[in-house]
């Protein structure tokens, strides 16, 4: 399990290249975190990533955005968790799970959960699990590419959403 | 006595909880008929199958399912379980004999404390018929002539098992098996009462069919077991409503509800759930909806001390829909451990489930749910939508939603949020001339009213009146 700790006044950026458990602790006020993950699962690979944030103290935020894609027989689980303290207030969390299923014999799960006990904090999450528009490539191919090419470019677009807010 | 000397009608025990729960009152039960003694054994199950005059099927059934529950760990999630005392509880309490077909042949303490509920008057209005169940037996039960003219039956289960045993036989247990979990064994075991509804082909049901089940013995166990039956192409509207008095002892209610929705039939099953704040309320429900089926749950949970439900549908035909709206109440002391879960097994399947609470002084929701996808539901849909609203810093709200996707073709969505009253919200209307309270409770009920609208209009304000009094000194 790999941890971190933002502590007061601190912004912090973390970026999920792999699967794995991750534990995020906001334990200072003013403490800001931005958690990203644009990730492609292939052959027969289960991809899991599981991440927690925890709210101890008031006025913190946190931001998830994770994107996967399910390619050939890969499984993708992801598994996000906000819990907010009691006493956190005044905590914005967000945690938003995508995955998009490019081939029919991939799996997806999403388990987002939220444990809230304090009243004055803004907490939402948000799943989706998806395949490919078929509008979106029919636009595509009347636009002269084919298939193949209009399928890659989706998912990169479903991923770049993620990747453009990444800082280096 | 002569027949002159006047009948004595008992006295309403009043509640001595002070707490705005209008339906505290109790009964004596001196005059019961039988009262199983306190806890649970294999004589307990033989003696309500004795008193039942069952088949041997269903003996056997009763006392393999007691097995089960014995053997079955309690669950570690959801709520906590590990306080139910369970041989302190009557698990047969026989208020009377016999099912009465006329309101006047009830006993006199019953009829009370249904005329006080105000079920005669519902059941003119605006219902088809009516089943009421008292403790472990329905006592009372009606359907409208036209009805059962047309085929349709609306019998206390009980009653089914005698008058249509091979119908019984073929679906009881069957999408809830005694094993599906602890609770389903326990119901299995000791199952009384409960409502068994078959509506023919092609028949549509206009005005729901109600039950009204109420606890009045102190330490009472309830357990009934409803089976709907919706034949090909009919439609109909099941309610239940639930009360107990205000005992500080606990007691234990647990039911298990089956439901069969044939090809291109429709079952809407409505529940209010307004038990005393001393009450386990442990249910399982599920429904197996065929091609072009529909089932709808609208499951109101305000009462109970713990309640754990999740409503299900299995989607097993082709183009079936599920839908759940799920509205939860939690105050001080309550956990509503509450959702639904969307089994999609066929093609072209749509589930939508809308789930809204409020917690409140120190109350705890959580939205417990599972959509499950499986490799031959193509071009399947899902949405599913949480709203939770807490009202005070000491209350607590939480969503554990799982999305099982095993097939490519289909489109999942869930969102979920948690917020409190805005103050902006409270400014605007205090602005316009209201008190805080009567501002919060006007924003509450524009929070659930999307659920409410589903329910008929006579329900509906009932429903927006239970919820202005649980709502009752919540500010301040």
């Amino acid at each position: 399990m790999t941890k971190y700790t933002i502590r007061k006044d601190e912004e912090r950026q973390i970026v999920i290249n792999r699967p794995g458990e991750y534990a995020i602790e906001l334990v200072g006020e003013g403490a800001r975190v931005e958690i990203l993950g644009a990730l492609v699962a292939t052959g027969s690979e289960r991809l899991v990533v599981d991440i927690t944030s925890l709210h101890r103290v008031p006025h913190t935020s946190c931001d998830i955005f994770i994107r996967a894609v399910a390619t050939d027989r890969s499984q993708v689980f992801l598994s996000g968790m906000i819990k907010i303290g009691r006493g956190a207030q005044q905590t914005n969390a967000f945690l938003r799970e995508n995955v998009l299923l490019v081939s029919p014999w991939a799996r997806a799960e999403a388990l987002p959960r939220l444990e809230i006990e304090a009243d004055d904090v803004h907490a939402s999450h948000a799943a989706t699990v998806g395949k490919i528009d078929e509008e979106q490539i029919f636009y595509l191919r009347s636009r002269g590419f084919s298939r193949t090419v209009a399928s890659k470019m989706i998912v990169d677009g479903f991923l770049n959403a993620v990747r453009e807010r990444i800082k280096h | 006595m002569s027949r002159f000397a006047p009948i004595q009608i008992p006295k309403i025990k009043s509640p001595s909880i002070r707490d705005g729960y209008r339906y505290g009152f109790s009964m004596p039960t001196d005059r019961y008929e039988f009262m199983s003694r306190p806890g649970l054994s294999k004589r307990v199950v033989e003696e309500i199958s004795f008193y039942k005059h069952e088949p041997m099927w269903m003996r056997e059934f009763r006392l393999s399912a007691l097995g089960i529950f014995q053997a079955k760990p309690t669950p570690i999630w959801g709520g906590n379980l590990g306080t139910i005392n369970y041989d302190a509880i009557h698990y047969y309490l026989r208020p009377t004999t016999g099912l009465k077909r006329r309101w006047e042949d009830v006993p006199v303490e019953i009829k009370r404390t249904f005329d006080r509920l105000g079920i005669p008057e519902a059941e003119r209005k605006a219902l088809s018929g009516v089943k009421a169940q008292y403790d472990s037996e329905v006592v009372y039960g009606s359907l409208r002539k036209l009805l059962q003219k047309q085929g349709i039956v609306f019998l206390s289960m009980d009653e089914g098992l005698r008058e249509h045993p091979d119908l019984v036989r073929q679906h009881f247990g069957k999408l809830i098996p005694p094993a599906d979990n602890k609770f389903s064994a326990l119901n299995s075991a000791v199952w009384s009462g409960g409502s068994f509804v078959y509506v023919p082909k092609g028949v549509t049901v206009q005005l729901p069919l109600q039950a009204y089940f109420r606890i009045n013995a102190p330490n009472a166990g309830q357990f009934e077991r409803t089976l709907i039956i919706a034949d090909e192409g009919s439609s109909v509207h099941y309610i239940e409503g639930c009360t107990a008095p205000a005992y500080s002892s606990e007691s234990l209610h647990s039911a298990v509800v089956e439901i069969f929705v044939k090809k291109g039939a429709r079952v809407q099953y409505t529940t209010v759930q307004n038990w005393y704040k001393t009450v386990y309320n442990l249910v399982t429900k599920r429904a197996w909806v065929e091609e072009e089926g529909e089932m709808v749950w609208t499951d109101f949970n305000m009462g109970s001390k713990l309640t754990m439900k999740y409503p299900s549908f299995f989607l097993a035909g082709k183009g079936a829909r599920g839908e759940t709206l799920s509205m939860a109440m939690a105050g001080a002391g309550q956990h509503q451990d509450t959702g639904s879960k969307a089994i999609h097994l066929a093609p072209h399947t749509t589930s939508t489930i809308v789930s809204k609470s409020v917690s409140r002084g120190g109350g705890r929701t959580s939205y417990r749910g599972l959509v499950s996808i499986s490799p031959q539901a193509r071009g399947s849909k899902s949405k599913v939508v949480c709203d939770a609203l807490l009202l005070d810093p000491e209350s607590r709200s939480d969503t554990y939603p799982t999305n099982r996707i095993l097939c490519s073709d289909v489109s999942l969505a869930h969102e979920a949020t948690v917020s409190k009253i805005g103050e902006e919200q409270l400014f605007y209307l205090m602005s316009r001339g209201l008190n805080e309270e009567a501002a919060s409770k006007m924003i509450v009920s524009g929070f659930v009213e999307p659920l409410i609208k589903k329910l008929p209009l006579e329900y509906a304000i009932e429903m927006n009146r239970l919820i202005d009094l649980e709502m009752e000194g919540s500010v301040g």
